[in-house]
């Protein structure tokens, strides 16, 4: 009889424990960032080694020639073969005519990056990287060295 | 009296599919389920939904690339997969990968379990019906995605792992933010357990469900919560220490029970055993390098080894087989969730379909690494 | 008095209309049909608005408690989230499964929803005799709890005519449900009616006039019945703790897992204007209807009818609380809570307010 009575204290006991920590909750701050209005674009940072976009790095500030020699690491590292470089000249002139990553293969591993020789291709914190079709989703060697302007340090790699 | 009326009353059991589309099956899986009224007479397990085919697919890929597949088969426990398999490869090499590589490894590892537990504990709230607890794991869990984006780039698919060492070394201003978590998080999960676990309807329902003698859990090769739960005391990182357990002090709580309360406080324990490695991981954290040297092309001796960690759900296990070349000639998961769904239908037999839910809840499968 | 304002206004309409149909040679009975039909209307529409209201709000308290925001998209704080959503059910496509029973699958929703708004026409909303409650009458709790009762018929039809073995199981989890509770929460409303001498909502709400300190809720021989109508009625609403019926992450969506577009509208409001008629038939019983708890003294600018609601609002943040604190019971734990727990909690209240009534505690007109 004991224990009834006491089994059935302790089952208020814990449901009003219950409600005491959903009330606490109810007025605490809320974790909601309502991206893309109110303040969530000052309030987000990706993380400092965020893998996103990617981009082609120039061998100068001033941008005069890519560091990029067409050399095939990045495609031959890659897990997916979303790379894709053709070539032209020979030795220290060579440099690649044509570029295409594949977003939507991309698995963002980040394993090109790290193949390079060169330093020459990087990752962006460029991270509203959807696209309304397949076709858009294809990086063109215009689009790289246009997200790469400007910088000159790869994402983190060893 | 007439015949009829003194016959017992003629019923007839209805078969449900629970699944492939059902809010309560973590991802998709089926389950065949046999019901006499509400009662369960019979379930029968259908996987293969999410088959992604990961083992073929190591044959095709170089030891080094296929690290980003390793992510996504037990997707709750990235950090844990990787290693598994690096440290698989490691052995096949013979490459003893420096200190503080290990230490990393085994601090993510850990964050990686609570995170785990983390997502259980919710999505097990849901099951039962407790939608809040769901919400308030899942605000605690981004704190540790936060701190994985800080480390790896990524927040669930991380590629972190390298053989032989790591992509980077931690972040400055990392030491502070496992700090201020290891501060802020006791008391949110103390909150939860008020929430869920100490509630009178939560125990009611949990008590005495989905039973499982240790005999049985032996006989199915079950692992992980699910084995210390009917007291068994079975885990790797204590069994076989690997990375850097071996210099840590923890607990491996186990319970006798054998239900769903006992899987369930299991894991509420080991994250508190969690913080206690990784707390203890900071403080001895040693400086250094945290790449072994590596050839660029891995070309191991032909051989295979089986490796084995202990991932939130199992043992997770990696067998490796070289043929000398610079890709696996055979590769094999043992994804733990696949061998304790074998012992759900003991478990559930004569059970409600409340319990079914309750039961399958409790095992924490992750449809992925049933199917892998 | 504002309220009486409100009154003078009514009458004056109604008396202006009775005028009109006079002149017009429109026979009384005629009229009076026409009143009723009217004050139908102005009914449901509470209803829709105040289903509206409780929607919005649920998505609101639930948001808070688990530290999102809730709806903040669609107008001001989200306000018109709820109408948008009703919009958007209504154009959906009302798909029939195969193998359904047509009929039974259209009326059974439509039999829900209608039973359960019957019972707003007893609710007395003010005092005096306009616009204060449809018809008044005497026995106007046993008519709620009759015709809710009839609901069940309407989610029995549906589960079982929407020819899928989910809604089967959570019409007759639903039925076994509200079978159960329904008779503890007679035993708790007869305590009141034992309190107030008389079945007529009118009557109970007049025995609670004075002070706030003859609110039902403040007698103390009546907490027990305060205690099993909170939970009877809960589990009568089938809401968490008590929503087996539907238990998502068991039954998909139980009862109503085959229903889409205005079928589905019709179970998901007849479900928030049950719950809001619970909460009524609450603050009727136990909060002194639509007395304002201010002392006598004090001028009471707000009309009855928007204390009623407000009270009534209350009653439904608190079992949205209660909602989104708890885990769900199981079907045999449900069961056994109710013929082990309750019915005798119900007969130990009756006697409580039998005994307290004797003793001239209670008012008791009997």
């Amino acid at each position: 009889m004991w224990g009834y009575v006491r089994d059935i204290w302790q089952g208020a006991k814990s449901i009003v424990v219950g409600h005491i920590v959903t009330f606490r909750n109810f007025w605490r701050p809320k974790i909601t960032d309502r991206y893309p209005h109110g303040n969530a674009d000052e309030n987000w940072q990706p993380g400092p080694g965020y893998r996103g976009g990617f981009a082609l790095l120039k061998s100068d500030k001033e941008g005069r020639e890519l560091r990029c020699t067409a050399c095939m690491s990045c495609a031959r590292a890659c897990p997916v073969g979303c790379i894709h470089i053709e070539g032209e000249g020979k030795g220290k002139e060579r440099h690649p005519v044509s570029f295409y990553i594949d977003m939507g293969l991309c698995v963002y591993c980040h394993q090109c990056v790290e193949a390079c020789p060169s330093e020459a291709l990087t990752m962006t914190d460029e991270y509203e990287i959807s696209g309304t079709s397949r076709a858009s989703l294809v990086r063109d060697l215009a689009q790289l060295i246009a997200a790469g302007e400007g910088q000159t340090e790869v994402s983190r790699v060893l | 009296m007439s015949e009829t009326a003194q016959a017992p009353l003629r019923t007839e059991d209805i078969t449900v599919n629970v699944g492939p589309q059902h809010p309560s099956t973590h991802g998709v899986l089926r389950f065949v389920v046999t019901l006499e009224g509400e009662t369960i007479r019979e379930c029968v397990p259908h996987i293969g939904y999410l088959h992604s085919s990961l083992e073929k697919i190591a044959e095709t890929l170089r030891f080094g690339q296929y690290i980003t597949n390793t992510d996504r088969f037990d997707y709750l426990n990235g950090l844990g997969n990787e290693l598994c398999y690096v440290q698989a490869v490691e052995r096949l090499l013979g490459v003893e990968p420096p200190p503080r590589t290990q230490f990393i490894r085994t601090l993510m590892a850990e964050l990686k379990r609570i995170s785990s537990h983390l997502v259980y504990l919710g999505t097990y709230g849901n099951d039962t019906g407790a939608v809040t607890v769901f919400l308030h794991a899942f605000r605690e869990r981004e704190l540790l995605m936060n701190m994985f984006e800080a480390v790896t780039g990524g927040r669930l698919l991380y590629n972190y792992l390298r053989i032989g060492g790591l992509r980077n070394d931690l972040p400055t201003g990392f030491d502070e933010q496992v700090c201020s978590f290891l501060e802020h998080f006791p008391p949110r999960l103390e909150e939860m357990n008020d929430l869920l676990t100490k509630n009178r309807i939560f125990i009611a329902r949990t008590r005495g469900v989905g039973l499982l003698t240790a005999e049985q859990a032996l006989s199915y090769g079950v692992t992980g919560p699910t084995l210390r739960g009917c007291g068994v005391s079975y885990d790797m990182r204590k069994l076989r220490p690997y990375a850097a357990y071996d210099q840590v002090e923890f607990d491996v709580p186990t319970f006798p029970e054998g239900d769903c309360l006992a899987r369930h406080l299991v894991r509420m324990e080991e994250m508190r055993q969690s913080l206690r490695i990784v707390r203890q991981l900071l403080d001895k954290m040693p400086d250094g390098e945290v790449q072994a040297d590596v050839p660029r092309r891995l070309k191991p001796e032909p051989g295979e080894v089986y490796e084995r960690v202990e991932s939130p759900r199992g043992e997770l296990g990696c067998y490796l087989v070289s043929d000398g070349s610079d890709k696996p000639y055979r590769m094999h998961w043992r994804g733990p969730s696949f061998y304790n769904l074998q012992a759900l239908p003991e478990m559930v037999r004569g059970g409600l379909v409340a319990d079914f839910i309750a039961t399958l809840g409790s095992l924490d499968p992750v449809a992925p690494d049933i199917d892998r | 008095m504002a309220s009486s304002l409100v009154h003078t206004i009514l009458s004056t309409i109604r008396i202006w209309a009775e005028n009109l149909a006079g002149r017009w040679g429109i026979p009384p009975l005629f009229v009076s049909i026409l009143a009723w039909i009217a004050a139908f209307v102005f009914v449901i529409v509470l209803v829709l608005l105040m289903v509206l209201l409780a929607v919005y709000l649920e998505r609101k308290v639930s948001g808070y408690i688990q530290s999102r925001l809730g709806p903040m998209r669609v107008g001001p704080i989200g306000l018109f989230q709820t109408p948008m959503d009703a919009l958007k059910i209504l154009s959906k496509e009302d798909i029939v499964p195969r193998g359904a029973d047509k009929i039974m699958h259209t009326i059974g929703p439509v039999f829900f929803f209608v039973a359960v708004v019957i019972g707003y026409v007893v609710i007395p909303w003010d005092h005096g005799a306009i616009a204060a409650r449809v018809v008044d009458l005497n026995i106007g709790i046993l008519l709620i709890v009759a015709v809710s009762s009839l609901g069940l018929l309407g989610i029995m039809v549906g589960g079982w005519g929407s020819n899928n073995k989910w809604s089967l199981l959570g019409a007759m989890r639903a039925v076994a449900q509200m079978i159960s509770y329904e008779v503890a929460l007679l035993l708790a409303i007869v305590c009141v009616v034992v309190q107030a001498g008389s079945m007529s909502l009118s009557v109970i709400t007049a025995d609670q006039s004075g002070t706030l300190l003859e609110w039902n809720i403040l007698r103390w021989w009546l907490w027990p019945a305060l205690l099993l109508y909170a939970i009877a009625s809960i589990a009568e609403s089938k809401r968490v703790p008590f929503d087996i019926p539907e238990a998502e992450s068991e039954l998909v969506a139980g009862y109503h897992t085959e229903y889409s577009g205005m079928k589905f509208g019709f179970f998901f409001l007849g479900e928030y204007a049950h719950l809001f008629i619970i909460a009524l038939i609450g603050a009727v019983l136990f909060l002194g209807g639509w007395q304002s708890p201010l002392p006598a003294s004090v001028a009471d600018p707000i009309p009855g009818f928007v204390w009623l609601m407000g009270k009534a609002l209350a009653i439904i943040v608190v079992t949205m609380w209660i909602r989104w604190t708890l885990p769900r019971l199981r079907v045999d734990q449900l069961m056994e809570f109710a013929w082990k727990g309750l019915v005798p909690l119900g007969f130990v209240a009756i006697m409580v307010t039998g005994l307290a009534v004797a003793l001239g505690l209670g008012g008791g007109g009997m």
